[in-house]
């Protein structure tokens, strides 16, 4: 009983790093109708900027490092969705196009981290932090205030989307882009600031993700990328509720699973629920008829 | 069958028949209980305003959609919620209100995929009864041709159907469909868009159609077509069946016209 | 000398072999529409179970794994093809069934990243992260091979089998098989509504491309006598992606071609420049980089690729028809042409 407590604590980190990735990742989808394959290298860079503010030359504090981080993230996703994206996708009626350009993308981004950063490990430079009892659960003060930002960033997406007018639009546009258009919504700009959201998102969670797993290589935003989808698919594609719901039940799966089986196989876990809710509810377990 | 038995009564022989389809999207009711017989042999008009819901019977009636409710008919067959490509091998073909070439492959193409058993679609007769396949495979294509004539496609055969105008579109819907040798054919707004020289001729191909034993419903805004081709009109209002009849009988119904014939008189001298 | 000539013949090498698994691919996302984002695990299956079915058993060896069966060439590399074909029906089977195309896509990465870290991290299966080595080369008992002779020789037989299966694809492509596989890419619903059942047309198509996929990746570890989870990242996928873009995707040709000009000009040649001092594996990122750069520029500016999809003309389609009995069909004067050569 103790281990199930530790390792649910530990679930809720990860669901809390999984929900704020996977809200971003159905944001864009829901606006811009197409799976983003990049989003993990979206995250490993956003992982990667943090490290840079953090650490080399200029030792900043870690929270204003990952903030920072988010927002260029998010000023990056914006560019490469006006440059790249978004004239492909306007080009080509097939879905499939675009997300083999987003397969590209990934490709070259992940290089270009490796180019620059290399293959090694790297650690932030946080203080060694010790657990602290919550409960039957064991956390360090960063994963609780990890845990912390992603309820008030869900909040803030709750209160977002239901009650500003961009939250609105974007809704309507998510809904139905070309309706949404004829009613006179300026879609153009609402896909900005989506993707600009979601990279911030991305971004952010990229950080905390390296912060709470204690390291960054690479790799690891593709590697949690498919955690993301497992989340989101669970959930119910193109549904942001979903998302939440699926990130909270994929990331306690994975980690309270951990304690029972070999931990090296917990993310497959989240493999093998995707491949249930695809055999059992193909739309997902929470999903409203919407999307798909 | 005990509800409906007056009604299959009256048609004496229903090729196709639904009885209370039902279909909402995101909670919006599109059919909600359209129930009619589409009498064997004769052409048959669906109308009805905008958002009556014809389309999505069109869908559903061809199993290209799944009904959230109600029953469908082939002949005596229970038919209902069936795989598309299963309702297509009872004989049932239809086409579509915006052309849905197959863009990459050529009008022949287009023509050959049709029929519906082919042995050279099986990995193994591609290789252990080439002989089959091909005699099959030349028998399909002088058909092909054939029908490429009939339909005045014949010079664009070697042509991707993507590169096709839009009336051309219409016409490689209409024969696509005819290749297969249907029982009966779906028709969802075969003249829509098109000149007033090819809605003629469109016409015609349906009458020839119909004399060659084809059982076909059509969706259709033009009632001066419905008037001059169709048998029998069924009037769709709000995913409901209003009424059917004789076109002549319904512009008698106060309701239908009230409902309906005043906005589509309206709708096509819109366009 | 022995150097160039090892080089040449490595290229020749994969040249072929890649030729192969871009015709596994085409005939799923070029012929099909099948964006099969999972297809280096196909090929992986491949060369781990031709490996593992051509090494002896493995107690003694000082490596794990199933099977080990002695078996020889080229039998071995038939089982690999053949359980990758077995594996992809079963992917097929649950995931192709009411899948959108994006939701396909991330189903069949996800399923290629647990592939990965099943075989990285459980030993019995395939020696874990160290992967199968000593794998016995193919024909070099029957042969008397060298080590040196043997590379040239692989790169023929490789050859060979490439033009054999090329013929083989050739067949499919120009059968109403393959016309239904191109109807279903064009437009699902419509060929549905034309009576054919395209999940099982899907799953027909998954199948002869994976069994590509699983020989193409037996004679990858038949080649370099091992094979280890390094090979084959999800990324590689991409690879593959990018020959049959940049060739022309429905093109058996064209695929040769984007073979050359990816797999061996831009992923191969590369691997043979010295590294930068100072910066072990800038040579391979910037590389990686410039596929995914040439992808993006190809599909922007020429999406049919260098050598695009045929018109298959109604001449064509008629030549092929051997046993025509009586007149001609586009009424031109065609004799039962025996269409023997190899061509698209």
């Amino acid at each position: 009983m103790q281990l199930f407590w530790l390792s649910f604590g530990f679930g809720l980190v990860t669901a809390s790093v999984l929900a704020v990735s996977a809200v971003g990742l159905s944001l864009q989808f829901g606006i811009t109708n197409y799976i983003n394959f990049a989003y993990g290298d979206f995250m490993a860079l956003g992982a990667y900027i943090t490290f840079v503010f953090n650490n080399e030359v200029l030792h900043w504090n870690i929270w204003l490092a990952i903030v920072l981080a988010a927002i260029v993230v998010g000023l990056f996703a914006v560019v490469i969705q006006r440059v790249i994206l978004s004239p492909f996708a306007r080009r080509f009626d097939k879905t499939f196009y675009v997300l083999i350009v987003t397969f590209g993308l990934s490709l070259i981004l992940l290089n270009v981290i490796y180019s620059i950063w290399g293959a090694t490990v790297r650690f932030y430079s946080v203080p060694i932090n010790r657990a602290l009892h919550i409960g039957p659960m064991l956390l360090t003060a960063y994963q609780l205030i990890v845990m912390a930002i992603a309820v008030v960033l869900m909040l803030g997406v709750h209160v977002l989307l239901k009650t500003t007018r961009l939250g609105k639009s974007m809704r309507a546009m998510s809904d139905n882009t070309t309706l949404a258009m004829t009613s006179g919504i300026d879609t153009k700009r609402i896909t900005t600031i989506t993707w600009f959201l979601s990279g911030m998102l991305a971004g952010l969670a990229g950080a905390v993700l390296g912060l709470t797993e204690g390291n960054l290589t690479p790799a690891s935003g593709e590697l949690f990328l498919f955690v993301i989808f497992a989340a989101v698919i669970v959930g119910g594609v193109g549904s942001i509720y979903g998302a939440m719901a699926g990130a909270v039940l994929i990331g306690l799966a994975t980690e309270v699973s951990a304690a029972f089986i070999n931990p090296a196989y917990k993310l497959d876990v989240a493999f093998v629920i995707l491949i249930l809710t695809l055999l059992f509810r193909p739309s997902g377990l929470f999903a409203r008829s919407g999307k798909g | 069958m005990s509800v409906n038995d007056v009604t299959t009564n009256e048609v004496a022989n229903a090729a196709l028949s639904c009885e209370g389809i039902v279909k909402s999207f995101q909670g919006v009711v599109a059919v909600n209980g359209a129930s009619f017989s589409v009498p064997e042999g004769q052409i048959t008009a669906l109308i009805g305003p905008n958002g009556a819901g014809k389309t999505t019977v069109v869908n559903i009636l061809s199993g290209s959609m799944k009904s959230d409710g109600g029953t469908e008919h082939i002949g005596s067959t229970d038919v209902s919620n069936w795989e598309s490509y299963q309702i297509a091998r009872m004989g049932l073909m239809r086409t579509f209100q915006l052309s849905r070439e197959l863009g990459g492959l050529t009008v022949l193409e287009n023509l050959l995929v049709a029929p519906k058993t082919q042995s050279g679609e099986s990995l193994f007769n591609i290789f252990f009864r080439p002989g089959k396949t091909k005699r099959e495979e030349h028998a399909n294509t002088q058909r092909a041709l054939d029908v490429l004539q009939t339909y005045g496609l014949y010079a664009l055969r070697d042509n991707r159907a993507r590169e096709l105008s839009g009336g051309q579109k219409k016409l490689l819907e209409i024969s696509r469909a005819v290749m297969a040798e249907p029982k009966i054919l779906l028709l969802d707004e075969p003249m829509a868009g098109v000149n007033p020289a090819l809605i003629e001729k469109i016409g015609g191909y349906i009458l020839d159609l119909k004399a060659k034993g084809v059982t076909i419903l059509m969706v259709e805004h033009n009632l001066n077509v419905v008037e001059k081709i169709c048998d029998h009109v069924i009037v769709l209002a709000e995913g409901r069946t209003l009424a059917t009849g004789r076109l002549s009988e319904l512009r008698e119904n106060k309701e239908v016209v009230r409902a309906y014939l005043g906005e589509v008189i309206d709708a096509s001298s819109a366009r | 000398m022995t150097q160039v000539f090892y080089y040449v013949f490595t290229l020749i090498f994969f040249l072929f072999d890649y030729f192969i698994l871009a015709m596994g691919l085409n005939i799923q996302y070029g012929e099909t529409g099948i964006l099969n984002f999972a297809y280096i695990g196909f090929v992986a299956i491949g060369a781990y179970v031709t490996g593992a079915v051509s090494l002896p058993n493995s107690v003694g060896t000082g490596q794990h794994y199933i099977l080990g069966l002695n078996m020889p060439f080229p039998f071995n590399l038939l089982i690999g093809g053949l359980t990758a074909s077995a594996f992809a029906v079963l992917v097929a089977l649950i995931s192709l069934r009411r899948l959108r195309t994006d939701y396909l896509a991330m189903v069949l990465i996800s399923l290629s990243l647990v592939l990965y870290d099943i075989c990285n991290n459980f030993v019995p299966l395939f020696n874990g992260a160290d992967g199968l080595y000593n794998v016995p080369a193919p024909l070099a008992g029957v042969l008397h091979l060298t080590t040196n002779s043997f590379i040239p020789v692989i790169a023929l037989v490789t050859g060979v089998i490439a033009m054999f299966l090329w013929w083989v694809m050739s067949r499919i492509t120009q059968s109403p098989l393959g016309r239904t596989f191109r109807a279903i890419r064009d437009d699902e619903t419509v060929a549905a509504a034309l009576g054919k059942n395209v999940f099982r047309k899907q799953l027909t198509s998954m199948l002869i491309g994976s069994f590509y996929a699983g020989i193409g990746g037996g004679l990858i570890i038949q080649f370099g006598g091992s094979f280890n989870p390094s090979a084959w990242l999800p990324g590689e996928t991409f690879v593959v992606f990018a020959v049959i873009i940049v060739g022309g995707v429905g093109n058996n040709v064209g695929l040769l071609m984007g073979s050359l000009l990816v797999e061996t000009l831009l992923v191969h040649l590369p691997a043979f420049l010295p590294a930068i001092p100072g910066h072990p594996g800038l040579i391979e990122y910037i590389d990686a980089m410039l596929i995914g750069v040439l992808l993006m520029v190809m599909l922007w500016f020429r999406p049919q690729g260098v050598v695009p999809e045929r018109v298959r003309k109604s001449t064509v389609i008629d030549k092929l028809l051997l046993n025509s009995n009586g007149a001609s069909a586009v009424g031109e004067s065609l004799h039962d042409e025996e269409a023997t050569s190899v061509s698209q």
